[in-house]
């Protein structure tokens, strides 16, 4: 399962840094509208690597959840 | 006292129903995300993170909007199109909106359907209650602001709804307006309208924080980077847009709906204004009093109540402050000592607890948490507990 997770994390980073390439090109146009659709996809994709490294159990739980 | 229940009503089978439904719910979101990432457990926090991004957006907007009839629906226009990005925080600001009713509502269902509303816990429901009533109005206001075909069908609405009400209705009507009718000075009325009572819904979430002891104010981060994608990623794809500019002449018959803040103004294609309006009086005064008439179980089926305000065993208490920090409704407040207790462990003590009557539910959680017996319900005492106990697993007499 872990190398799974692994994989996932190393698709959604490459795919993040597409999106935040999509921004720059955003911002290079003038396209305000791609730029905040990409910025809305980096973030999630963000949250996703985050709730894998999660179950990945390479960050947390909080101090207060162990 | 009597421990057994009577049987419970068809309402109380409903929700326990909806308790089993909830319940596995949170049993399948567990599957997926571990359970401190358990969005069902921050539907409050989330709501929070939602209103934080509505000021955020809010106060960026307020910069470029201009509250005039002439000029409003340009400003909005000039927002979208020509400031960098701003119609991407326009729809930011819009989804934002619609993310806060849901997560309220998610809020409140959940807390219903788990009994988390009843006894002291009025207190935030009541409070949850004006939050979602504000949010709503806040919603509709808005949607006033960007003054195109839409807002200005809406304010006539909104009109007609405040005119049938009785000996209010008029003045009010003219003191939302400016006037007899729409004018200069109506859209600087609903923009005060929108901001004034959005401020207030921070006074209204510190009322709601009031009795809990660790309220889950934000969710964990995982939810909030999700947050603001997902409102970035919607502005961007389904940008938030208006209608036709509205003139005088203009006599617009319909309009999108948002379900979330235009459904009573979609009951008037039945119903008329003055019935609308006391539909809508019914509906909130119906769930101010949810926590004092939907219960499961009467105080006396519960059998287990009444056990009497808490209370300190002055000699015993060595103001170790456990019982301070496990009380959920801040019923416990401590002291300086006036003086040593009786007990060895007591002997230098600093401070003393202190119940609070007026917020004690009489639940028994500081007894648990004191490791010092100095603390006691006075009518359900630890023997008569055993005594209860040792009775219900007496074997029946046959």
């Amino acid at each position: 399962m872990h190398a799974l997770y692994g994989m996932g994390i190393v698709v959604l980073s490459g795919l993040g840094l597409l999106f935040a390439a999509g921004i720059i090109i955003g911002e290079a146009t003038d396209q305000w509208f791609l730029g905040g659709a990409l910025i809305g996809a980096l973030l999630i994709t963000y949250s996703f690597i985050i709730l894998l490294l999660r179950k990945m159990g390479m960050i947390g739980p909080r101090k207060a959840e162990r | 006292m009597s421990m057994t229940a009577a049987p419970p009503n068809r309402y109380g089978r409903l929700m326990t129903s909806l308790l089993r439904v909830t319940l596995r719910l949170d049993t399948f979101i567990n599957k997926i995300y571990p359970t401190d990432f358990n969005p069902l457990y921050y539907t409050g926090g989330l709501s929070n993170l939602f209103l934080f991004v509505l000021v955020l957006s809010g106060i960026f907007l307020f910069f470029y909007y201009e509250a005039s009839l002439g000029v409003a629906f340009e400003s909005v226009r000039y927002i979208s199109q020509d400031v960098p990005y701003g119609g991407i925080i326009r729809g930011v600001h819009r989804y934002a909106a619609d993310g806060f009713i849901v997560g309220i509502l998610l809020h409140l269902f959940r807390n219903w359907f788990t009994d988390r509303y009843l006894f002291s816990r009025d207190n935030p429901w009541i409070s949850g209650m004006f939050l979602l009533l504000f949010g709503g109005f806040i919603g509709f206001t808005g949607y006033q602001l960007v003054w195109d075909e839409r807002a200005q069908l809406l304010t006539s609405m909104f009109i007609a709804m405040l005119r049938s009400i009785p000996a209010v209705g008029e003045p009010l009507a003219r003191v939302f307006l400016g006037g007899e009718g729409i004018g200069e000075g109506t859209l600087v009325r609903i923009l005060f309208l929108h901001i004034v009572p959005a401020s207030t819904l921070y006074v209204m979430l510190w009322w709601h924080y009031l009795r809990l002891r660790h309220p889950k104010i934000w969710p964990p981060g995982v939810w909030v980077l999700f947050v603001l994608g997902i409102v970035f990623l919607l502005a961007g794809v389904i940008p938030a847009i208006s209608g036709q500019p509205a003139t005088p002449s203009a006599r617009p018959t319909s309009f999108p709906l948002d379900v979330f803040f235009m459904l009573p103004f979609w009951l008037l294609n039945w119903l008329s204004p003055g019935v609308v309006v006391f539909l809508s009086v019914v509906l909130f005064a119906a769930g101010l009093a949810v926590p004092y008439f939907s219960r499961r179980e009467t105080v006396a089926d519960m059998g287990v109540r009444h056990a009497g305000v808490a209370q300190v065993i002055d000699g015993n208490c060595t103001g170790c402050e456990l019982c301070y920090f496990d009380c959920p409704y801040n019923a416990i407040i401590m002291v300086p000592s006036p003086g040593p207790g009786l007990s060895k462990a007591a002997a230098n003590r600093t401070l003393l607890a202190v119940v609070l009557e007026s917020r004690c539910v009489e639940c028994g959680i500081c007894i648990g948490a004191c490791p010092f017996e100095a603390l006691e319900l006075p009518k359900f005492m630890e023997r008569d507990v055993q005594a209860h106990i040792t009775n219900a697993v007496q074997p029946t007499q046959a």
